[in-house]
């Protein structure tokens, strides 16, 4: 059992989030000159979120199995709350698998400089929002070696 | 320092041998096909390289079952269609690709259809979308620089969408790299020099950047070390046997360090500047090799210093940031002696860039996948004076 007990908390934690995101100009600004549509899949439990980047705002969209993504990220819901906090090493989650990118990498990758302020964000809006509990900040130790 | 994670996967055999390649049936016999086909392009051929190698398979008892030598400057993703339906019409159970790094990317990629079917960028773009081996793939590579044949990667060119796409797996490591000396003698000056270089910007950024390891720097080292030493013979004498044959397999070392640590703004720099002023790959990366070891200079330091050795340098007694600055010299000193070849442009200016170009090749390489890994946090406005001094 991974840490969010059902698909309904966990689009409302990663859903509420996403649209944060798309609400904050630092990171909104750069996903939309991308156009990217992204679809993230995500296990135990299971949610579909498209966050599509193509139009004049970000359109966040959970449960949209449908419309055309042109990257597709699938991955437990654990290692996706776990990519939030900045505590997924993105190369070591795609080569074991624990990450699954279909479509055109080198534009997810330059993504990721411009969604880095995020990794603040997320901590600062689970204790805002009631999700206290899924602030795994205070747990973590980062590697020293 | 040890990194927090890394994995090592290399399941390429490689073999090395003066000749080997018109006498692969030892290693053929393991693999257990009998029927090939082969991809290459239509220089190969025309220098008779191909037939070489499939003289050999048919006195083998090999079968050759077709051939496709259309493979152009970036592998393109209609070659691959072609390519694929040739492959399975004629019954083939395995691919030989003779070539550079187009041609292999191009039989990677067309494996991928010939071995699962379905539709190359909708099904497998990305990253370990792949579930099981492909059919075997044995790879004959006729430059030393690309490294591909001991990479997990391929990259082609979407001409419908001007993009370049990747494809990320570790079941397009081929089964077999063989490295043939002959096969590289008749590479031109500026070919050997610009591949060469190539070679040795995927060893130095393997070795400084972030997701290094000491496996792959074991490796970097061990290629740096070699073109150091043998580059400059391997151009100014084309028929040095035993300098392209250091090259080769300094291209390979080089070439299974960085498919596990990755490459960093030097090549950001040079796909820019590839895909704005179409020049070519190895010649971007000679070009702008030192510029970015500068610019990465804080970060990469003390690691570079250690490179000294490698380079053929003595830093005994120097500080870090000597040694590293000597390091740094001595990839300018190799640029200059290739130059002084005619083999090596040294500007940008000198290979058709425009000065007011520079601005749109530093937004490109900030904009690339391999800022990414980049020891320094990558930076438009600061990468660009270093862009400007490469000018």
């Amino acid at each position: 059992m991974g840490m969010f007990k059902t698909s309904e908390k966990l689009e409302e934690v990663l859903g509420g989030f996403f649209k944060l995101m798309a609400d904050t100009p630092v990171i909104a600004d750069k996903l939309l000159k991308s156009k990217l549509v992204i679809r993230f899949s995500y296990t135990d439990p299971d949610l579909v979120v498209v966050v599509d980047c193509s139009g004049e705002k970000i359109d966040v969209r959970p449960h949209d199995t449908d419309s055309k993504a042109i990257v597709e990220m699938s991955m437990s819901s654990d290692i996706a709350h776990r990519f939030w906090f900045g505590m997924v090493n993105l190369t070591k989650a795609l080569t074991r698998k624990e990450m699954i990118a279909k479509g055109p990498i080198p534009k997810v990758l330059k993504l990721l400089p411009a969604i880095k302020p995020s990794y603040a964000m997320y901590p600062k809006y689970l204790d805002e929002n009631g999700f206290e509990q899924y602030n795994i900040t205070k747990a973590y130790k980062p590697p020293t070696a | 320092m040890l990194p927090e994670f890394f994995e090592f996967y290399n399941p390429t055999k490689v073999v090395y041998e003066d000749g080997v390649a018109t006498d692969l049936k030892p290693e053929l016999d393991i693999i257990g096909i009998k029927k090939y086909f082969i991809v290459s392009d239509q220089i190969i051929n025309d220098l008779g390289l191909i037939k070489k190698v499939t003289d050999g398979l048919v006195e083998a008892g090999y079968e050759v079952t077709g051939q496709y030598t259309d493979v152009k400057q970036d592998a393109r993703l209609n070659d691959v269609q072609t390519c694929t339906d040739q492959i399975k019409s004629s019954g083939a159970e395995g691919i030989i690709s003779i070539g550079g790094g187009s041609v292999i990317d191009t039989a990677k990629a067309s494996n991928i259809l010939f071995s699962e079917g379905g539709d190359l960028v909708d099904d497998y773009s990305g990253a370990h979308t792949l579930t099981r081996p492909l059919k075997p793939h044995v790879v004959i590579p006729t430059t030393a620089g690309t490294g591909s044949e001991v990479t997990m990667v391929a990259v082609i060119y979407d001409e419908e969408n001007k993009e370049k796409l990747a494809f990320v797996d570790k079941f397009l490591l081929p089964n077999l790299a063989v490295l043939d000396p002959q096969m590289t003698i008749s590479l031109p000056p500026k070919m050997t020099a610009a591949t060469g270089m190539d070679a040795l910007t995927h060893a130095i950024e393997a070795y400084v950047g972030t997701q290094a390891s000491p496996v792959s720097d074991s490796f970097a080292v061990g290629a740096i070390e070699l073109i150091m030493k043998n580059l400059v013979n391997a151009t100014k004498n084309g028929d040095d046997v035993e300098a392209r044959g250091a090259m080769q397999i300094a291209s390979t070392m080089a070439g299974i360090s960085f498919s596990h640590s990755m490459v960093g703004c030097v090549h950001g720099m040079a796909h820019a500047t590839g895909g704005l002023y179409r020049v070519p790959h190895g010649v971007a990366n000679g070009i702008f090799l030192p510029y970015g070891m500068e610019y990465n200079f804080e970060e990469i330091k003390e690691k570079l210093a250690r490179l000294a050795p490698a380079m053929g340098e003595d830093a005994s007694g120097l500080s870090d940031d000597e040694a590293a600055k000597l390091v740094i010299e001595a990839v300018r000193k190799l640029g200059r002696k290739l130059n002084e070849l005619d083999a090596l442009p040294l500007r940008l200016r000198d290979v058709g860039v425009p000065e007011d170009g520079l601005a749109a090749i530093a937004e490109g390489a900030l904009n690339d996948g391999t800022s990414f890994y980049n020891p320094r946090e990558m930076d438009e406005e600061e990468l660009l004076p270093f862009i400007q001094k490469a000018y």
